[in-house]
C-alpha cells in the first residue's frame, strides 16, 4: 500500500477513474461511443505533445519551441503533399526527418555553447515559426490526400480512432527507451545530476542532443496526426501546445528539475486535461474557462509534487 | 559617458575598471557593441531606403521602440532576481482591459482608471510572486500556470470583446509628435529607464533585488527580507507590464483582448530579446538598463528596416530568432574572452 501510494501513477489514476465515475453519473452521454472517440482522439495527439517535452524534462531542460517543430512539420507535410504530389508515407517520413533536424539545432546550440535551454529554444521558436509563415504566407494547404484524411476520421473497433495507433506506439517506445534502453538512463541520469554523470563516462553533450532530436521527432509526429485529424494543414498548428505540453508532464509527477518522469503517469495526465475539457463542454461552461482550468490544473500538480517532495524529505530525516 | 552597468557579484577593482571609456573593456561591454550596431545598420537603411530617415518613419519607429523596451523592462525586473515572468503579456492585457473597463463600463475619469489598471498588474504581480515565494518552485513554472489562469480569466469576463469607445486623450496621446519626431510613448519608457537606474544604483531597495538575484543565500545572511523583495520585483514586473500594455492601448486607440496575441505569448520574444541583447545575466544578480533599452532598439530598428527592404513581413520572425541566437553566440564569446584575459 506504502509503495502504491509513493507511485507516480497512482495519483493521477484516482483522479482519472473518479472523474470519469462523477461526470458519467451526472450526465451519461459522456459514455457514448461518440463521445469516447472524441476523447480519444484529443488523448492520442496530445500525448505526442506531453512526450515531447517529457524527454525534455527528464533532461532537466525545457522545450519552448515543441509546438514550433510541430507546426513547421505539420505544414510541410501538408505542402509536400499538395505541391510536390508526394505520397503520403514519402511526406510523412521527410517530415519527421524536418522535426528531428529541427530538434537536434536545438540540442546542438544547448550543448555546445552551454547557454540556457530556454533561451535557445525561445530563439529557435521564433526561427520555426518565422520558416512556418514565410513557406505558407500564414494560408493552410487544402492539399490533404485522402487516405491521410481517412486515417484521421476514421475508427476500428468501435470507438476506437486510427491515430491512437501511432500515440501506442510513441507510447511504448518512450517507455521502453527510459526504462530500458541505455540512452534513456543516461538521459534521466544527466537530468538528475549533469556533473555526476559526466563523471561516471556519460557523454552529456551527446545526450542532451539525442534528447532534443527524440523530442523534435515526437513533436513532428503531433503535428503530422493533427493534420490528419484537422484535415488541412493549418500554420497555426502548434501555437496552443506551450501550456498544454507542460501539464500533463507536471500532472503526472515529472520533476521540472529533471531526472525523474513517468510516462504511464505523463499519459494518466493528458487523460485527465482531456476528461476535464471535454466535462466543461458537456455542462455547457463557458469554454474559455478552459484555459483558467488548465492553468490551475498545473499549480495543483506542481503544489501535490511539491508537497510528496517535502514528505519524502521529512521521512527520509527521520530515518 | 560610464556604461549603466550595475553588478554586485565582483566588486573588486577589474570589474569596476569595466565600462569607463577609454579602458579597453569598454569597446567590449554590450552596450558599446549594440550602440555600433544601432549606427552600423542606421547607415545601412538610410541609404538603402529612402523611407528610413524620414521624419514620419523615424516618429513610428519610436513608438515601437517605446513598447518593445517597456516589455522588455517588465522582464528585466524578475529576471535580476533569477526568476522569469512569462505571464507579462497576460497581465499587460488584463491591465489595459481593466482600465478599459473602468472607463466604459463604471465610468470613471480616465486617469483614476489608468491607476486602477496599474494597481490590478501590481495585484497579479503580488500573486505570481508569492505563489514563487510560498511553494518554492521556480518561478517558471507558476507564471507559465498564471499566464492561462489570467488571460483565460480576462476572456472569460469581457467575452473576448474590446473596449473601443476610450476618451479622446489616449489616441491623441498616440499620435502625438513632439519636434515632429518624437513620441510621448519614446519619452515614458526613457523616464521609466531613468528611475530604474536610479532604483538599482542609489536605492537600498535597488541594491536589494541585485543581492538577492545574485546569492540569495548570502543576501538573507546579510539581513535581506529575499522573499519580500522577490514579491516586489513580481509586482513591479506586472506594474511596467501594465503600463506597456496602456502604451499600447494609446498607440492603438483601443484595449483589444488580442493585443499580445493568444495567452499575451507575442510579447515573450521581445521580453526577452532586449535583457538577453543587453546583457541582463539570466542567472540574476546583474542587470544592464541601457543595454536593454539598447537591445530593443536595436531590434525594433532591424524589424523596420527589414521591412522597409520588403524582405517580407514572414521573415521578419525568423530573423529575430536568428539575432537572439547571434547575441547569445557573441555574448558567449566575449565572456570567454574576458575570462582568459583576466586570468592570464
Amino acid at each position: 500500500m506504502q509503495s502504491l501510494w509513493r507511485a507516480d501513477w497512482f495519483g493521477p489514476l484516482v483522479v482519472t477513474v473518479v472523474a470519469i465515475i462523477f461526470i458519467a453519473a451526472f450526465n451519461p452521454s459522456f459514455l457514448s461511443p461518440l463521445n469516447i472517440q472524441v476523447l480519444l482522439l484529443a488523448i492520442s495527439v496530445n500525448m505526442l505533445i506531453a512526450f515531447s517535452q517529457m524527454i525534455i524534462i527528464a533532461i532537466g531542460q525545457m522545450n519552448l519551441s515543441v509546438g514550433a517543430i510541430g507546426g513547421l512539420a505539420a505544414i510541410s507535410f501538408a505542402g509536400m503533399m499538395e505541391v510536390w504530389g508526394l505520397p503520403g508515407p514519402v511526406a510523412a517520413v521527410l517530415a519527421l526527418l524536418i522535426g528531428v533536424v529541427a530538434g537536434f539545432f536545438n540540442g546542438f546550440f544547448i550543448a555546445w555553447t552551454g547557454i540556457s535551454a530556454f533561451v535557445i529554444t525561445l530563439a529557435s521558436l521564433s526561427i520555426f515559426k518565422g520558416l512556418n509563415l514565410a513557406v505558407t504566407r500564414a494560408q493552410p494547404f487544402y492539399g490533404v490526400l485522402e487516405s491521410v484524411k481517412a486515417f484521421g476520421a476514421t475508427t476500428f473497433l468501435g470507438p476506437l480512432p486510427w491515430l491512437l495507433i501511432p500515440a501506442a506506439i510513441a507510447f511504448v517506445l518512450t517507455w521502453y527507451l527510459l526504462n530500458r534502453l541505455p540512452l534513456g538512463r543516461h538521459i534521466l541520469a544527466v537530468g538528475g545530476n549533469a556533473h555526476a554523470a559526466e563523471l561516471s563516462g556519460i557523454s552529456v553533450p551527446r545526450t542532451i542532443m539525442a534528447a532534443h532530436a527524440i523530442s523534435g521527432l515526437l513533436a513532428a509526429l503531433a503535428g503530422i496526426c493533427l493534420v490528419a485529424r484537422l484535415q488541412i494543414g493549418q500554420p497555426t498548428i502548434g501555437d496552443d501546445w506551450l501550456i498544454l505540453s507542460f501539464a500533463a508532464p507536471v500532472i503526472g509527477g515529472a520533476v521540472l528539475a529533471g531526472g525523474h518522469v513517468s510516462t504511464v503517469a505523463t499519459v494518466l495526465g493528458v487523460a485527465i486535461v482531456a476528461i476535464i475539457t471535454q466535462a466543461l463542454v458537456l455542462f455547457h461552461i463557458d469554454p474559455f474557462l478552459v484555459q483558467v482550468v488548465l492553468g490551475a490544473l498545473i499549480l495543483w500538480a506542481v503544489g501535490v509534487n511539491r508537497w510528496r517532495e517535502v514528505r519524502v524529505a521529512r521521512s527520509l530525516k527521520r530515518i | 559617458m560610464q556604461a549603466e552597468e550595475t553588478s554586485v557579484t565582483a566588486p573588486n577593482a577589474a570589474t569596476r575598471a569595466e565600462g569607463r571609456v577609454g579602458s579597453p573593456r569598454f569597446y567590449l561591454t554590450n552596450e558599446f557593441g549594440l550602440l555600433v550596431l544601432i549606427l552600423l545598420f542606421a547607415t545601412i537603411f538610410g541609404l538603402a531606403t529612402s523611407g528610413f530617415l524620414s521624419k514620419f518613419n523615424l516618429f513610428t519607429l519610436g513608438r515601437v521602440a517605446a513598447i518593445n523596451v517597456m516589455i522588455g523592462f517588465s522582464m528585466m525586473v524578475v529576471i535580476v532576481t533569477g526568476g522569469l515572468n512569462l505571464a507579462v503579456g497576460a497581465i499587460g492585457v488584463c491591465a489595459a482591459m481593466m482600465c478599459g473597463w473602468l472607463i466604459e463600463d463604471i465610468g470613471i475619469v480616465w486617469p483614476v482608471a489608468i491607476v486602477g489598471g496599474l494597481a490590478l498588474g501590481a495585484v497579479l504581480g503580488f500573486i505570481n510572486g508569492f505563489a514563487v515565494v510560498r511553494s518554492g518552485l521556480h518561478s517558471f513554472i507558476i507564471t507559465l500556470a498564471s499566464m492561462s489562469i489570467f488571460f483565460g480569466g480576462m476572456i472569460f469576463l469581457t467575452r473576448a470583446e474590446s473596449f473601443r469607445e476610450l476618451p479622446p486623450f489616449f489616441s491623441a496621446f498616440g499620435r502625438l509628435k513632439i519636434y515632429g519626431v518624437v513620441s510621448p510613448l519614446l519619452l515614458v519608457a526613457i523616464v521609466v529607464g531613468l528611475l530604474l537606474i536610479v532604483m538599482y544604483r542609489y536605492t537600498a531597495l535597488g541594491r536589494e533585488m541585485l543581492a538577492a538575484g545574485a546569492k540569495p543565500e548570502a543576501a538573507a545572511l546579510s539581513g535581506v527580507r529575499v522573499d519580500r523583495i522577490i514579491i516586489i520585483c513580481h509586482m513591479l514586473s506586472g506594474v511596467l507590464a501594465g503600463l506597456t500594455a496602456l502604451l499600447l492601448v494609446a498607440r492603438n486607440g483601443a484595449a483589444i483582448p488580442s493585443m499580445a496575441g493568444q495567452l499575451g505569448q507575442d510579447w515573450l520574444l521581445p521580453a526577452f530579446l532586449g535583457p538577453v541583447l543587453g546583457g541582463t545575466l539570466l542567472t540574476g544578480g546583474r542587470v544592464s538598463v541601457l543595454g536593454t533599452f539598447l537591445g530593443a532598439v536595436l531590434v525594433t530598428m532591424l524589424t523596420n528596416g527589414l521591412l522597409l527592404l520588403q524582405v517580407g513581413e514572414f521573415w521578419v520572425q525568423a530573423c529575430l530568432g536568428v539575432l537572439l541566437l547571434i547575441a547569445v553566440l557573441i555574448d558567449k564569446a566575449r565572456r570567454t574572452f574576458l575570462a582568459r584575459r583576466r586570468i592570464v
